[in-house]
């Protein structure tokens, strides 16, 4: 087991986005979180990595670093590549006196290839292009080796093809890194190339889980609705 | 009821009760989160590595780059009171206490009021939308799971700049004050500079120095924290940046001047 979620409750203003949910994520695997915009599926990977509190329920995680890919990468725009993927062993506690420059000049540049990048060490996030930034700050989230990373929305706002090279480095990384993996996504493309399994929100609860074959046969009408991008459905969006 | 009740809710009595509760609470709710940053900050001070190089960034940030207007904000503010008083002050035969009461103002209240709205306009502004912008665009939550602690990273370096640069801002415009008080007086009375300066130093104490290098400390501290926790806490997109922005200014711009009425309380009550 790497990650477990029993009985989550999220409330936010009386309004309940996360309603006794509960998923478990094996090493190795990803599992891909779907549904509506505000249905709760961001809020599922904050709560998991700790930046929100949930109202009730566990979380559950193999001890160890927990990493996340933001949908914007969330770079730190005042240090250059080599600083953002090198914060974490340079400012954190437990890890700051632990490498010598040269150490992690090494680190950078071995993380960078890992995600296809090499000589941007000195360039700035405001230089790169989105799917750049996405690839550095999936080199920013590995470099603590985490047990877990979590991906919000991945391959949002990317052309087609810089999609595919993300979802490429996702299953890459999940093989590298042994790490159990959540992608949070509503593309077709990232959820059939990278997940393992699937659940599909809706109003704060699953309404679907299984794999990515069984979501697009289309045999429940939340995964029928959400596949055909249909109006019609159980699931109704707020105008 | 239901009825009775709808009609009070759009009562002007009520939307005023409503507002007036709403900004109690805001203001609550700002007191709060200012009060445990500085807890916070304080044991930060003792476990955190200050990161030198950015302590050095901030410090040139927050003296350096903000000189030119506090000198002359102090510099114009020493001719306008010197170009009114001295002249009055020579004809009804205080000419000899015209260094003194410059020299007094400068250093007891202009020097380090002026330079803390300033340096709030300037500096404070833009350290709280620097980090409302790294809120809103996630790069503190970015922190946060790289379990690096905000508050060290962040504070620990701009409100220790805030100390270190605000005493050396106030001393230099304090002596570029004095100077243009005793350049106005020699321009538009017939005092010399010599006369200027033997009075400057008769009301001038060691306390009065101490005093106003004291509320340098207390100014420099209290805008960069201020400004720190409101851009901390920004919510929303450009318009969440733009209100920490908004409230950053004000409450430095309050706390400056309830610093300064406890400082004389204390000291010159």
């Amino acid at each position: 087991m790497s990650i477990e979620v029993k009985n989550l409750i999220k409330t936010f203003d009386d309004k309940r986005v996360i309603d006794e949910v509960s998923f478990k994520v094996n090493d190795s695997e990803t599992l891909a979180v779907v549904g509506f915009s505000g249905s709760g599926k961001s809020t599922i990977l904050k709560l998991i990595c700790g930046l929100l509190k949930p109202d009730s329920g566990e979380i559950m995680t193999t001890e160890g670093d927990i990493a996340m890919v933001f949908q914007y990468s969330a770079l730190f725009d005042s240090l250059n590549v080599a600083d953002n993927i090198s914060f974490a062993l340079r400012e954190r506690k437990d890890l700051r006196k632990k490498y010598n420059e040269d150490e992690l000049k090494e680190i950078v540049r071995q993380k960078l290839e890992l995600v296809g990048l090499k000589g941007i060490e000195n360039k700035f996030p405001s230089e790169l292009s989105g799917g750049m930034q996405k690839r550095v700050s999936f080199a920013r989230a590995i470099v603590t080796e985490p047990n877990t990373i979590l991906y919000d929305e991945p391959t949002a706002g990317l052309d087609p093809i810089s999609s595919t090279l993300i979802e490429d480095y996702i299953v890459r990384l999940k093989e590298e890194t042994k790490a159990a993996s959540i992608v949070v996504t509503h593309q077709m493309s990232t959820i059939t190339r990278t997940a393992d399994r699937v659940i599909m929100l809706y109003d704060g609860k699953i309404v679907f889980e299984g794999t990515p074959e069984e979501m697009l046969r289309q045999e429940n009408e939340y995964t029928k609705q959400f596949v055909t991008a249909s109006l019609e459905g159980p699931m109704k969006m707020i105008a | 009821m239901g009825a009775l009740q709808k009609y009070y809710k759009q009562s002007a009595t009520y939307k005023i009760f409503v507002g007036i509760l709403s900004e109690l609470t805001e203001f609550l709710d700002t007191v709060g989160k200012i009060t445990i940053k500085c807890f916070q900050l304080f044991k930060a001070f003792f476990t955190s590595k200050i990161d030198k190089k950015e302590l050095m960034e901030q410090c040139h940030r927050f003296g350096v780059t903000s000189l030119p207007i506090t000198l002359s904000i102090v510099g114009m503010t020493s001719i306008i009171v010197s170009s009114q008083v001295a002249e009055e002050m020579v004809k009804q035969g205080g000419g000899h206490l015209v260094g003194l009461l410059i020299t007094m103002l400068i250093i007891r209240e202009v020097g380090a009021i002026m330079s803390g709205f300033a340096i709030t306009s300037m500096i404070g502004s833009s350290m709280a939308s620097e980090l409302a912008t790294m809120r809103v665009t996630e790069q503190i939550d970015a922190m946060e799971v790289l379990k690096v602690n905000p508050v060290e990273y962040l504070f620990v370096p701009r409100v220790l700049a805030g100390i270190l640069m605000m005493p050396v801002i106030v001393i230099l415009v304090s002596v570029v004050g004095v100077l243009a008080g005793a350049i106005t007086s020699a321009l538009t009375t017939d005092l010399t500079f010599i006369a200027y300066f033997d009075s400057a130093w008769l009301g001038v104490y060691m306390k009065d120095l101490s005093v106003c290098l004291l509320k340098a400390v207390a100014f420099g501290g209290t805008i960069a924290l201020i400004s720190c926790t409101c851009g901390f806490h920004a919510s929303g997109g450009a318009k969440g940046v733009g209100l920490a922005t908004t409230k950053a200014v004000v409450w430095s711009f309050v706390s400056i001047v309830i610093w300064d009425m406890l400082f004389a309380i204390a000291f010159f009550f």
